[in-house]
C-alpha cells in the first residue's frame, strides 16, 4: 500500500468547492485520515452530500467533547476505500440540540446516547429506547464527561490525584 | 433449616457448588475462572461444581469492581444463596476497586456492597491463584 | 402460522424489579419479534478517568477495558499518541507489536470456538480448545509475563523484547497450534451435526452487515472484505502478507468458517514475523508532555475494528479519549439478526459476534402478548431451554461430545 494521498486531496477539494465554509478548516493529516470543521448551520448539508453524493456510507463512532462555552461532536466517518473523515462541529452550551443521523444509519443510536448521557446533548429524532450507558437513576444534570464534573465529594480521590505523577 | 439439609448442606462445602458472577469486569478474570474448570486445571476434581442460580449455590465468585448498574443485582443473588454462604473476590478490581478505583459509575470491590470471604488479588487472578484461594476458603471452613 | 406454545422457563426475578441491562425479547410462541439490547453494566467511566491520568497511566486503564483483546486497545491507543506526537516507532518494536497482537487473535479465536461449542452443547468442543489454548497462553506468559494483560506497550514502543529462545518456543507452540486447529477444521467442514446446527441461524445480508456497521468476523462472513489490517495498516502488517478471510454464507457458520480461517493466517504472520524481526531498538523516548494535536487510531481486534480518538493539549495528560470497541458496532446487527428467529437460537446467535463474556450473563427479559406478565429468564435457563429445543429436532451433540478427539487416534 502506498502512501500517496491523492484520494484525500480529491475529497479536501470536493468539499471545499461545494461548501466554501470548509475553507481553511479541512486538513489531511496524513494518507487516510482527513479532519474537517464546520459551523452548525451548514453541518445538515454538508453531512448529507458527504454520505449520498461522496458515498461515505459507513459511520464509525460519534465523538462528543467539551469545547468550554460551547459542545462539541465529530462524526467519524468512512466509505469503501477505508480512509476517515472526522467531520466537527459545535453547538452552544446553553442550547445543545443536534439532529440525529439514525435516517442515514440505524445504529449511530448508540453513539448519541452517550451523547445525551455523558455530555448533556439534546439529540432531536433519537428513537425511543433505553439510555446508555448511564443508569435509570443517575441524576439529572449530571454530565460526566463534562469537564467541570467530579464525582460526588463522597468519592475517593482518584489513585492519578494520590499519586505523584511519574514516568513508568 | 431442617437438621438433615443442614448436614447435606455443611456436607457439600467440602465440594461447593459455586456461581461465577461478573459484576462490571473485563473479563480477565472471568477466562481465568473458566479456565480454571478446563482440563489444564481441573477445579472440578476438587468437586467443585459450577452451578447456573445461586438458590444452588454455596460459594459465589465474584469479578469485578461492581459497576453502579449491576450492585442491585448481586446484592439480590447474594440474598437469594441459601445459608450457610460465602464469597470470593476474585481479582485485584474486586478486591480493591483495582485500576477503577475512583472511576464514577464503580464501587470499591465486592465487600463494598456485600461480604466477602476470601480475596484473591491478580490482574487477573491466575487460575492456580484461584483454586489455591478457593482451596485455602475450604481448609479454612473445615477447620471451623 | 400458529406455533404449538412451548414452555418457556421463566426465572424467578420479577422485571418490575428494574434490571438495567441485558436483552428484552417480545415473543410470539416460540418466534422473536422483536429483539431489544440494553448495555451499560459494564460502563466504568474509562474514558473521564484517562483525562485525569498521564499518557502512561491511561495505558493501565485502556488496556482493562477489555481483558480478552486488552493488547488490541493498548496498541490502538499508543497508535494514536505516536501520532499526534510525530514518534516513528522502531521496526522491532512494530514487529513485536504484531507478534503479540497475533497471539491475542489466536487466543481469542479458540476461546470463542470454545463458548461456541459451550452454548450449543458441544462442551467437547470447550474442553479441547480451552486445553489448546493453554499453549498460547504460555506463549504469552513466557514473552510478557502474564497471562492476560500483557502490559508489552508504551509510548514509543514496546517494554519488552523477546529472546532466541522464546523465538524458537513460540515457532514451536505454532506449530501444535496448526497441527489442533487442523482438527477443528475438519469438524466445521464435516460434522454434519455441527453444520446443522449453525446454519441458517444468524442471518445477516451483505447489505445489512453495512448498513448496520457490522464489523470484523460478523461482517466478513457477510462478504464484507474489510480488514483494517490491510486496509488502514499499522504495526508491522505491510511488511508481512497475508489473506483476508471472508466469507458468503451470511451465518454463523459462515462466522465460524471464518475465524478457524483467521487462526492459519495469525500462523503464518507469526512466522513471517519471527523470521524477519529486525534488530534495533524497541522503544523510542516519548515525551510526557504530548503536543496539541487530534488523531484517529483503528486496530483490528479479534472482534472487529476497534477505533480510539485522542486529543492532546499540549500536558501530560489526553484531553479527550473516545474508544470504540468493535462489540458496540455489532450489537445493532445481533438484534437485527435475532429478528422473526427460534428464541432457541438467541445464545448462539449472540455469541457468534463474539461479544465480550459479561455480555452473555445478563438477564433476558421475555415479554409475550400471551401471557399477561413478562418474565426474566438467566442465560443458563436460556441456553438450557435452547439445548432442549433443538434435541427435540435431532440436532444433538451427546454423541459428538463421546466421539470427538483431536489427537492423532481419531
Amino acid at each position: 500500500m502506498t502512501d500517496t494521498i491523492q484520494e484525500e486531496q480529491a475529497v479536501q477539494s470536493e468539499l471545499t468547492a461545494k461548501f466554501p465554509a470548509l475553507g481553511g478548516a479541512i486538513r489531511i493529516q496524513r494518507s487516510r485520515r482527513i479532519f474537517a470543521r464546520i459551523p452548525h448551520e451548514q453541518f445538515h448539508d454538508c453531512f448529507d452530500y458527504l454520505v449520498k453524493d461522496m458515498k461515505f456510507n459507513i459511520l464509525t463512532v460519534i465523538t462528543g467533547t467539551d469545547e468550554g462555552e460551547s459542545l462539541g461532536v465529530m462524526y467519524h466517518l468512512s466509505r469503501e476505500s477505508r480512509i476517515v473523515l472526522s467531520l466537527f462541529t459545535t453547538v452552544p452550551k446553553q442550547n445543545p440540540v443536534i439532529q440525529t443521523v439514525t435516517p442515514y444509519f440505524p445504529a449511530a443510536d448508540a453513539y448519541e446516547r452517550e451523547l445525551v448521557d455523558l455530555l448533556g446533548f439534546q439529540v432531536q429524532g433519537l428513537p425511543p429506547g433505553f439510555r446508555y450507558p448511564l443508569t435509570d437513576d443517575w441524576p439529572a444534570g449530571q454530565y460526566p464527561l463534562r469537564k467541570d464534573w467530579k464525582p460526588s465529594p463522597a468519592a475517593p480521590p482518584t489513585q492519578a490525584e494520590k499519586n505523584e505523577v511519574k514516568d513508568v | 433449616m431442617p437438621v438433615l439439609e443442614k448436614v447435606v448442606t455443611w456436607a457439600r462445602i467440602k465440594s461447593p457448588w459455586i456461581l461465577h458472577f461478573n459484576s462490571g469486569a473485563c473479563n480477565a478474570c472471568d477466562i481465568e475462572i473458566i479456565a480454571a474448570l478446563t482440563p489444564r486445571y481441573d477445579i472440578e476434581r476438587f468437586g467443585i461444581v459450577l452451578k447456573a442460580t445461586p438458590r444452588h449455590a454455596d460459594v459465589l465468585v465474584c469479578s469485578g469492581p461492581v459497576t453502579h448498574q449491576i450492585k442491585d443485582r448481586l446484592i439480590r443473588i447474594y440474598e437469594q444463596m441459601p445459608e450457610p454462604k460465602f464469597v470470593v473476590a476474585v481479582g485485584t478490581c474486586a478486591c480493591s476497586g483495582g485500576v477503577f478505583k475512583g472511576c464514577y459509575n464503580v464501587s470499591e470491590g465486592v465487600d463494598s456492597v456485600i461480604p466477602v470471604s476470601a480475596y484473591i488479588p491478580g490482574c487477573p487472578a491466575s487460575p492456580a491463584a484461584i483454586i489455591d484461594g478457593v482451596a485455602k476458603l475450604l481448609g479454612s471452613l473445615k477447620q471451623s | 402460522m400458529f406455533e404449538k406454545p412451548v414452555q418457556v422457563p421463566i426465572g424467578p426475578q420479577h422485571p418490575a424489579l428494574k434490571e438495567p441491562e441485558g436483552f428484552i425479547i417480545t415473543l410470539s410462541g416460540e418466534r422473536i419479534m422483536r429483539a431489544g439490547v440494553r448495555l451499560g453494566y459494564n460502563h466504568r467511566g474509562i474514558e473521564k478517568a484517562c483525562e485525569e491520568r498521564t499518557y502512561i497511566q491511561a495505558i493501565y486503564l485502556i488496556e482493562r477495558i477489555c481483558g480478552i483483546c486488552s493488547h488490541s486497545h493498548a496498541t490502538c491507543f499508543c497508535q494514536t499518541v505516536e501520532e499526534i506526537a510525530g514518534l516513528q516507532i522502531p521496526k522491532r518494536a512494530a514487529y513485536l507489536r504484531t507478534l503479540i497482537a497475533e497471539l491475542e487473535r489466536v487466543h481469542s479465536h479458540l476461546l470463542w470456538l470454545g463458548v461456541a461449542g459451550h452454548e450449543i452443547g458441544f462442551d467437547t468442543l470447550l474442553m479441547y480448545t480451552w486445553r489448546d489454548r493453554e499453549i498460547v497462553m504460555d506463549l504469552l506468559a513466557l514473552i510478557s509475563g502474564n497471562r492476560v494483560n500483557y502490559a508489552m506497550n508504551t509510548i514509543g514502543g514496546v517494554r519488552r523484547d523477546i529472546t532466541p529462545d522464546q523465538i524458537q518456543q513460540v515457532l514451536k507452540g505454532v506449530d501444535a497450534l496448526e497441527e489442533r486447529t487442523k482438527y477443528y477444521i475438519t469438524v466445521a467442514t464435516d460434522e454434519i451435526t455441527l453444520i446443522k446446527r449453525l446454519s441458517g441461524v444468524g442471518l445477516l445480508s451483505h447489505d445489512d452487515a453495512i448498513r448496520l456497521g457490522a464489523v470484523g468476523p460478523t461482517a466478513r462472513a457477510s462478504a464484507v472484505a474489510h480488514d483494517v489490517r490491510r486496509d488502514d495498516p499499522y504495526a508491522a502488517y505491510e511488511e508481512v502478507s497475508f489473506k483476508v478471510v471472508t466469507d458468503n454464507h451470511d451465518d454463523v457458520y459462515g462466522r465460524t468458517l471464518v475465524r478457524v480461517g483467521e487462526l492459519m493466517e495469525s500462523y503464518s504472520i507469526i512466522r513471517q514475523i519471527l523470521k524477519d524481526l529486525p534488530d534495533g531498538p524497541i522503544a523510542v523516548k516519548a515525551p510526557r508532555k504530548i503536543p496539541a494535536g487530534e488523531a484517529v487510531g483503528r486496530y483490528e481486534a479479534p472482534r472487529g475494528e476497534d477505533l480510539h480518538y485522542v486529543r492532546a493539549n499540549g500536558t501530560e495528560k489526553p484531553d479527550r479519549v473516545k474508544v470504540r470497541a468493535p462489540t458496540l458496532a455489532n450489537v445493532q446487527a445481533v438484534a437485527h439478526m435475532l429478528k422473526d428467529r427460534y428464541l432457541a437460537d438467541l445464545p448462539i446467535v449472540v455469541a457468534a459476534i463474539d461479544p465480550c463474556f459479561s455480555c452473555t450473563d445478563r438477564l433476558i427479559t421475555v415479554e409475550d402478548p400471551d401471557r399477561r406478565t413478562p418474565g426474566v429468564m438467566t442465560w443458563p435457563q436460556l441456553r438450557q431451554y435452547s439445548l432442549d429445543w433443538h434435541r427435540r429436532r435431532g440436532v444433538d451433540f451427546t454423541h459428538l461430545n463421546k466421539t470427538f478427539r483431536t489427537d492423532k487416534t481419531r
